[in-house]
């Protein structure tokens, strides 16, 4: 019992997640700069890789304005509720092992409703804060909701139908033979482009889009919350690329040393190597496209996206039967 | 686009480095006292009102006597267009390459080097 | 976009009053806008039905500021206008000023006059692309672009001292020459941009979500910018080909051939490769000028005072036509200086694409005109009780300030 504490606090529970947050939003600022020709943060730290925690202590002090009319129990709750959300998910992904800290039976639809509830609370978080802004990022989150949810949805299906399991941990054992991307590669494809749209990255950054709506539905926080949420942000890409791995990868699988201790390090080594690749190929799409508007988003994702994932999963059922 | 991502990136890292300027640019404003004879011309075409004539002496000129001037310059409003460089015709003053003026006292941008120098 | 609205209340001369609750306010202070105006968007879910705008943010009384400077002080005033178009605005003055003395400007110095404009054509042309990038989110064409920005800036620091304000013009003249051993870096230099400007055609050409953003996006149709009398890039996307060099040349224009680009669609998609192709005809025309360049003197030198008398004169700034008047009563300070920059004859015309657009699209289209909202600024007035709306002169100002500061002063 202890152990497990232990194990959901520090590693590769709350805190591992937390930092593994910090190191990818540098990241994404490092390689986003220098795919257009700057530096990106350099001061802070060694190669400004302390910057992100030098954001975040930033905020935590600043003061917070709460806008007139807005709701302000809401306001004031909402943004812890939000940031539950991954970081519960991350103890549901097997990091240092086959099993996660909290893995049971069916726990790949609470992810899924973790993820419902997180674009839930945002859009209670935007209407909550009442200004002109908000409230058309509100309409946008709820359209690009709608648009992305049913492909993401799908993918994790087909790769929970492929691997006979409904339990992330199940789904990572059951690519002990061969890891599920081999057979459903557009699964992974469109699981991708609807993450991207999920963590509200371009070319879908549509609600939070910072020339249009100011910061979207980020617009009326500052200090604490306004940390928190955008820590909640980074969070999530942690916990998206993570559930991408553990799906489509084989999560921490390959080849270890029986020893135990060497065992969860090398499962770790090789999660972290596939969390790398999957996080650097979402940073490298994001600077390459420009915005689209939400019309042209939802488009998108029901005319192309959603029917790509219903044929994988047609696919991968027939594969399944034979 | 992803050759840039390995190419060097073209930030300068100014204040880090230094940062070299053209031959003709427009830095801080310079005056050689030994050339300047008071003409008050600079002070005639300054957009700014950056110079203002200072009266440091008299002299004779036949019967009468009459005031000598040199010029003040409160470059701290200076806009750089060297018309006064253009104009002098003694060839006094010059613009220098330095840049770097940024001061919480803007005392220390008052150049009074003419005035100094005259005895 | 012709829809009923169910809150309209037509209010006299054609103040239109809509329901607040679907007012989105564009500004004054906005991340989309340079500089600060307020545009109040009114808008119908995504759509925008009409836009009111209010200016007057900036306003800095500059031709007020140039009745108490002489001549040559003002050049370097109404160059910082704008630091994009500042050659433009100080090349507008200085030539009007010239119409009224009977010097005639050095051939040398009309060349040098057209390769500065040119480079600043360039410089602001490569700034729009750059930025136009950034307000469709597009943040890697956008630092792409001003690092070749850069090139112009150094290029232009290389010959007049400084990367914004040029300080180069001056009445019949130039004050720097460009000495032959800076040709060849010019010539260099400019071919290097026309190449990286052929390359962001093609990335406006193929990428899928800029096409998306751009295409179709705030069509602008000939009549409607003919009636709207816009100017500039915008007119020439539309299919007028229109351009005051070719039209009524100036400086060294006559010499020099400029192509006039044109397209027909009129949308956005277009106004970048109109711009990008004038990158093209600008490197080329001061290729064709740096051989061609004269001997000889680059400035006269005049007395202060300027004979009486009143000229105008326009030119072809990056965002369109610049049009300068000045009024001389003889002495070395002018009487009256009026400035019409092209951001205020293209603003009816913005206005009018933005209607019927989304929410998305208001950045984008704003962009398209190119504005510069620090050239452009007046000062208005609108009495909402009688709906008259006047502006007012130089001699009420001063009453108003006089009565407004010194209230126990009787004038």
């Amino acid at each position: 019992m202890l152990i497990e504490a232990i194990e959901a606090i520090l590693f590769p529970g709350f805190l591992f997640t937390l930092g593994l947050g910090f190191l990818f939003e540098w990241l994404e600022r490092k390689i986003a700069a220098h795919m257009q020709g700057r530096v990106g943060p350099l001061v802070a730290g060694p190669h400004g890789i302390l910057q992100p925690i030098a954001d975040f202590l930033k905020l935590l002090y600043k003061e917070e304005i709460v806008p007139g009319f807005a709701d302000v129990t809401i306001y004031r709750i909402a943004p812890s509720l939000y940031f539950l959300a991954p970081i519960l998910g991350m103890l549901f992904i097997p990091v240092a092992g086959i099993r996660a800290v909290a893995t049971f039976d069916m726990d790949l639809l609470l992810v899924i409703f973790l993820l419902a509830y997180s674009a839930f609370v945002v859009v209670i978080l935007s209407f909550a804060s009442a200004s002109g802004y908000t409230t058309v990022a509100s309409g946008r989150l709820v359209l690009q909701y709608v648009s992305y949810e049913i492909p993401l949805v799908i993918a994790m299906v087909t790769a929970a139908v492929f691997s006979h399991s409904l339990s992330i941990a199940g789904i990572v054992q059951a690519q002990s033979t061969a890891w599920n991307i081999l057979y459903m590669p557009f699964g992974f494809v469109v699981f991708i482009v609807a993450l991207m749209a999920e963590l509200e990255k371009p070319p879908f950054d549509i609600p939070s889009a910072k020339t249009e709506i100011v910061a979207g539905w980020l617009t009326e926080f500052s200090g604490r919350a306004l940390a928190f949420l955008k820590l909640t942000k980074e969070v999530s890409l942690v916990f998206g690329a993570g559930l991408a791995v553990s799906l489509f990868l084989g999560g921490p699988l390959g080849p270890v040393p029986t020893d135990q201790i060497l065992a969860s390090v090398a499962y770790t080594a090789y999660f972290l190597g596939k969390l790398l690749v999957v996080v650097l190929l979402i940073f490298v799409l994001r600077s390459a496209m420009a915005r689209l508007r939400i019309a042209q988003a939802s488009d998108f994702f029901w005319k192309i996206l959603t029917p790509l994932a219903l044929a994988q999963l047609a696919f991968v059922i027939t594969l399944g039967g034979m | 686009m992803i050759r840039s991502l390995v190419k060097k990136p073209d930030t300068e890292a100014y204040p880090f480095t230094k940062i070299t300027v053209p031959e003709r640019y427009r830095g801080k404003l310079d005056i050689d006292p030994m050339k300047c004879t008071g003409c008050s011309i600079c002070a005639y075409v300054c957009p700014a009102s950056v110079i203002t004539m200072i009266e440091v002496g008299k002299r004779k000129v036949g019967e009468k006597e009459v005031p000598v001037k040199r010029p003040k310059f409160d470059l701290y409003t200076c806009i750089f267009c060297a018309e006064c460089v253009d104009n002098c015709p003694f060839g006094a003053l010059e613009m220098t390459k330095e840049f770097e003026l940024a001061t919480p006292q803007k005392e220390t941008l008052i150049m009074t080097k003419a005035l100094e120098k005259w005895q | 976009m012709a829809e009923p609205m169910e809150t309209r209340k037509e209010a006299g001369a054609g103040l239109i009053q809509y329901s607040t609750e679907n007012l989105v306010p564009f500004g004054p202070i906005h991340p989309a806008l340079k500089e600060p105006e307020y545009f109040k968007l009114y808008l119908r879910g995504e759509t925008i039905v009409d836009v009111i705008p209010r200016i007057g943010y900036v306003h800095r009384g500059l031709e007020k500021a140039a009745e108490q400077r002489r001549w040559t002080q003002n050049i370097y005033m109404f160059e910082r206008t704008c630091g994009i178009c500042s050659f433009a605005h100080s090349l507008a003055y200085v030539q009007a000023v010239e119409g009224l003395t009977p010097y005639e400007v050095p051939r040398r110095a009309l060349y040098i006059r057209l390769i500065v404009a040119e480079l600043e054509r360039i410089h602001s042309h490569l700034l729009w692309v750059g930025l136009l990038g950034h307000w469709a989110g597009f943040d890697t064409l956008f630092m792409w672009v001003w690092r070749d920005r850069e090139i112009v800036l150094d290029l232009v620091e290389a010959i007049a001292g400084n990367r914004v304000h040029k300080s180069l013009a001056t009445i019949a003249g130039v004050k720097k020459d460009i000495p032959d051993s800076m040709k060849n870096k010019i010539v260099e230099r400019t071919k290097h941009l026309a190449d990286r400007a052929y390359f962001y055609k093609g990335i406006v050409d193929t990428e899928t979500t800029l096409l998306a953003r751009t295409r179709k996006v705030g069509i602008l149709k000939a009549e409607t910018a003919q009636k709207l009398c816009a100017v500039g890039p915008l007119v020439r996307a539309a299919g007028l080909a229109r351009d005051v060099r070719a039209d009524d040349p100036y400086a060294a224009y006559g010499d020099v051939p400029i192509d006039v680009v044109t397209r027909s669609e009129g949308d956005v998609f277009s106004l970048l490769h109109v711009r990008l192709d004038e990158i093209v005809t600008a490197a080329n025309a001061i290729d064709y000028a740096v051989s061609q360049m004269p001997s000889g003197p680059i400035r006269l030198k005049i007395p202060p005072n300027i004979p009486a008398g009143e000229n105008a004169s326009h030119i072809e700034a990056p965002r369109g036509e610049l049009f300068y008047f000045v009024k001389s009563n003889g002495t070395a300070i002018p009487e009256r200086v009026k400035a019409r920059t092209p951001t205020l004859a293209n603003l009816p015309t913005a206005l009018e694409l933005l209607k019927g657009q989304t929410m998305a699209d208001v950045p984008v289209v704003l962009t398209a005109i190119d504005p510069c909202f620090g050239c452009m600024d007046r000062l208005s007035f609108v009495d909402l009780d009688s709906q008259k709306q006047w502006s007012w002169g130089g001699e009420e100002l001063r009453q108003y300030g006089i009565k407004r500061y010194f209230p126990e002063r009787k004038t």
